[in-house]
């Protein structure tokens, strides 16, 4: 004799169609017998999974007090990060091109990308009238 | 840095841009947008771009730049001082659960499956699973220049919940959360992550290191692993899309992790919290994290009668990329084979995949993202990446920096010998114990 549970699984059939079978059975049965009207579903609060964020300190952009760059010196800045230095390249050249009169110092900034480069923020801050930086991609 | 400047970034990163800048204090810096990507376009290409709009205000490009630089500031770009910055609501509700279910979805707080409400009750179970007090600061992370996020052991038990952790498995995921190290974070090349649990712990929450260990077979296994995406999405700066996560093709590991429990039992070496400096039968979780994990069928030699699985790890190597490290999950046979083969403990696996498994010089400067990440490194001098990236073309070159690079951990249910290999890199190794 062998029970229906072993006969599926010879069959390569799932036992747990057994269990289908009678869930759906059940079911009908509620069905027969389910009242009329349901009451309302309760009502829960639940509570925040966000974490507390830092605030924010402003700061203001540095002062923009020439009116152009004719004659100043502008620092471009590599990041090192993915085609940044081709964009400043093209960069460099445009400006030989079209606004002569500026003077280019072009520069990669130290480390991978993420990292600061103090040393180099205060070159530019010593010499630069203005800084243009190529952040890649 | 006190002078007038400008980056210039493509117009994919728009979102990510505004709200690096708001978080570091200067919601109106101005920004110049090109197309996207950049990387891949000739000299020729960017140079005739510099003559068109800039996408985004579709102004011309260099016009933009230029008036970044000269034109006068107004009230707004002037605003200095500390500004604090709302969490949101502590609570939602009252509502059903399913609303309060599809509240939580439509608001980016899970990954999309059904969640465990987390209501006030189901809270207050899930802190029975540890000692420490709900109010204490779990950890930090996503650090800024005004600090860092900030969160409890409540709001880590509140991710738990909605991850479908029971109680006991808390300390796991406060020792998770403690780590600073949240899953979900960003990078265009879509990361994933993996832990390694060592201890007795193992045992006590039955979790799986046997058949189908990296699989869906064990509760605790799952949900832990699934709470640490969680507490990425919400306790940090968040996974929105295209502002803090910008991974290209995303990452199905993202899901749950890699949640690799070792076999301390069956495997034939020091376990890897031993390794990482704590006494054996201590609690620990150590955490990874890289790219992806794939299974060594397709090493050199896979599927020999004759195997040599320190010649097929090592063939496998050639797959991976250098800018995270590796990881090595061996079933208990591959391990004991292993041993067999005279590897008696892993630093000798470690040393003769090491020395053994090399690139040339050339390939090691020319393989992906070296330009990024291991130039830079060598140009500030930092070794050995300043000799390697100086050797002459035909020179070897190991994979990564150091033998221990190569992390071997042993988990499986020994129904064959095989074994796995992780792009990824070792973070640090938490006590668990510290949790409970």
């Amino acid at each position: 004799m062998i029970n229906r549970r072993k006969l599926l699984s010879l069959l390569g059939v799932s036992p747990a169609l057994l269990a289908t079978s009678n869930a759906s059975a059940a079911g009908d049965k509620h069905k027969k017998d389910a009242a009329p009207a349901t009451p309302p579903d309760p009502k829960f609060v639940a509570l925040t999974p966000k974490g507390t964020p830092p605030p924010v300190m402003r700061f203001a952009m540095a002062p923009r007090t020439i009116s152009n760059l004719d004659g100043k010196t502008v620092y471009l800045v590599d990041t090192g990060f993915m085609a940044a230095d081709v964009m400043i390249r093209e960069v460099e050249a445009w400006m030989k091109q079209n606004m002569p009169s500026i003077t280019t110092v072009s520069r990669r900034k130290a480390g991978t990308y993420p990292e600061d480069d103090p040393k180099l923020w205060a070159e530019i801050k010593a010499n630069a009238a203005a800084c243009i930086m190529a952040i890649g991609h | 840095m006190g002078v007038p400047s400008v980056p210039i970034i493509t117009k994919a990163y728009l979102d990510l841009a505004k709200s690096t800048a708001a978080q570091r204090g200067m919601p109106t810096l101005r920004i110049a947008y090109t197309v996207h990507p950049i990387w891949g376009l000739t000299a020729e290409q960017v140079r005739a771009f510099l003559d068109t709009n800039d996408p985004i205000s579709n102004r011309p490009f260099m016009k933009e730049v230029i008036d970044g630089l000269t034109a006068p500031l107004n009230a707004e770009d002037e605003k200095t001082g500390l500004q604090p910055v709302s969490p949101g609501p502590a609570t939602f509700g009252p509502d059903t659960l399913d609303n309060l279910q599809a509240y939580f979805m439509n608001n980016q707080m899970t990954d999309y499956m059904p969640i465990v409400v987390p209501t006030e009750a189901k809270v207050a179970e899930m802190l029975k699973g540890t000692s420490h007090k709900p109010d204490e600061v779990a950890g930090r992370t996503g650090r800024t220049a005004n600090g860092a996020y900030e969160y409890t052991v409540k709001q880590v038990a509140v991710n738990a919940v909605m991850a479908g952790c029971d109680p006991s498995y808390f300390p796991v995921v406060l020792a998770l959360a403690a780590s600073g190290e949240l899953a979900l974070g960003g990078s265009t090349t879509s990361f994933g992550y993996a832990m390694v649990i060592n201890g007795p712990i193992r045992e006590k929450l039955n979790m799986n290191y046997g058949i189908g260990a990296l699989s869906g077979f064990a509760q605790p296994n799952a949900t832990i692993g699934r709470a640490w995406s969680l507490l990425g999405k919400n306790l940090g700066p968040g996974s929105v899309p295209g502002d803090t996560y910008w991974g290209g093709q995303g990452n199905n590991i993202n899901y749950n992790n890699c949640v690799i429990v070792e076999d301390e039992k069956n495997s034939p070496w020091t376990p890897m919290s031993v390794q990482k400096g704590f006494k054996p039968g201590e609690n620990v979780v150590s955490v990874f994290s890289g790219w992806d994990m794939r299974m060594g069928h397709g090493a050199k030699g896979a599927g020999s009668p004759e195997p040599k699985f320190d010649e097929q790890i090592g063939s496998m190597f050639a797959t991976l990329a250098r800018m995270f490290n590796c990881v090595v999950v061996l079933d208990p046979l591959t391990a004991s084979a292993l041993k067999d083969q005279g590897y008696d403990t892993k630093e000798k696996l470690q040393q003769y995949l090491w020395k053994t498994y090399t690139v040339t010089a050339k390939e090691y400067r020319e393989s992906f993202l070296a330009h990024v990440w291991i130039y830079p490194r060598a140009l500030k001098g930092e070794e050995p990446m300043a000799s390697w990236w100086k050797l002459p073309d035909d020179a070897p070159v190991p994979m990564w920096p150091k033998a221990d690079n190569i992390e071997l951990v042993v988990c499986g249910g020994q129904t064959n010998a095989f074994f796995q290999v992780a792009n990824m890199n070792y973070g640090r190794s938490f006590s668990i114990d510290k949790w409970m």
